[in-house]
């Protein structure tokens, strides 16, 4: 027997063979496993992208104008400029309240609860 | 009766039974490949069910540039390499474990076992590889072979002389 027949005889073989019928079943079955769990996937990666693509924004949105500097955070001038505006705004109110209340006393305690101490040089400015 | 090319036009065109009795039609081929290359009949049965859920895929897209039969072989040896690839490691480790499924011979020649063999082809160069592979499981002819691989008959012979060497050499064939 020479050495090609050998091998052929190694892998002859006589097992009998799949029910084409149950074969196919499994395969659909599987196909649709396979479908499902690619599909899920894809969800997966898409909720995934969708969350990082939120937590980016979240933290740009957080971190807006902060400035490290030795490990502490600054804010910018952009913020520094928000902040002048309220205060003007709110001595323009207390002005308004001064000159507009008859007793100016209740005025005073009244800025005075508000923790407002800025009234006098103010006041004195106007005049 | 309908031919392999008309029941792959109605698959394109989304039918399922069309691709179903192509499966009825090749699942003994695609089975008897894979049964050479294992002894786990389970095994088999999986790495038949991988090349069907291969051809559902990739049938959708086939533009008939080569016969259905051709293109099966292909298929049916890039999935056998791909489970050589990932069982080298342990089809060389556990040899001697693996049940014997293969030739037994009441003489005195050796005997071999089908992991044996794989553990041997598997050690080959590429293009040798496959045509040995082909040529000892499927017996195919050369021009076959040559077709299916993509390569001439010269060529596939080439090969399959240095293969076959090889193997012997490796097995041990001059005992």
């Amino acid at each position: 027997m020479n050495f090609e027949e050998k091998l052929q005889k190694t892998f002859s073989s006589t097992s009998k063979m799949l029910d084409p019928e149950q074969f196919i079943n499994n395969l659909t079955s599987t196909r649709y496993t396979q479908a499902l769990k690619r599909s899920q996937a894809i969800s997966g990666y898409l909720a995934l992208i969708v969350v990082l693509f939120v937590c980016i924004l979240g933290f740009n949105e957080l971190d807006h104008g902060a400035i490290l500097m030795d490990g502490s955070y600054y804010y910018s001038t952009s913020i520094d400029s928000d902040q002048n505006e309220d205060s003007e705004y709110f001595d323009d109110l207390a002005l308004y309240i001064m000159e507009q209340e008859e007793d100016i006393w209740m005025a005073f305690s009244f800025l005075d609860e508000l923790e407002y101490d800025k009234i006098v040089n103010l006041m004195e400015e106007e005049s | 009766m309908k031919t392999d090319r008309e029941l792959i036009q109605e698959f394109q065109r989304g039918s399922d039974a069309a691709f179903n009795e192509l499966v009825r039609r090749y699942l003994d081929l695609v089975y008897r490949f894979f049964q050479k290359i294992t002894p786990d009949k389970m095994e088999a049965e999986d790495l038949a069910q991988t090349v069907f859920i291969k051809l559902f895929k990739a049938l959708k897209k086939f533009r008939f540039e080569s016969e259905f039969n051709t293109y099966l072989y292909r298929v049916n040896v890039n999935t056998a390499n791909t489970y050589f690839k990932r069982n080298k490691w342990r089809n060389m480790l556990h040899l001697d474990q693996a049940p014997d499924t293969g030739y037994v011979e009441t003489s005195q020649e050796k005997q071999w076992r089908k992991e044996e063999v794989w553990a041997t082809v598997v050690r080959l160069p590429k293009k040798q590889r496959l045509v040995v592979m082909m040529r000892i499981s499927q017996a195919l002819s050369f021009k076959d072979i040559g077709n299916i691989l993509d390569m001439t008959e010269g060529s596939a012979k080439v090969n399959y002389h240095h293969g076959i060497k090889r193997v012997k050499l490796l097995l041990g064939n001059n005992k």
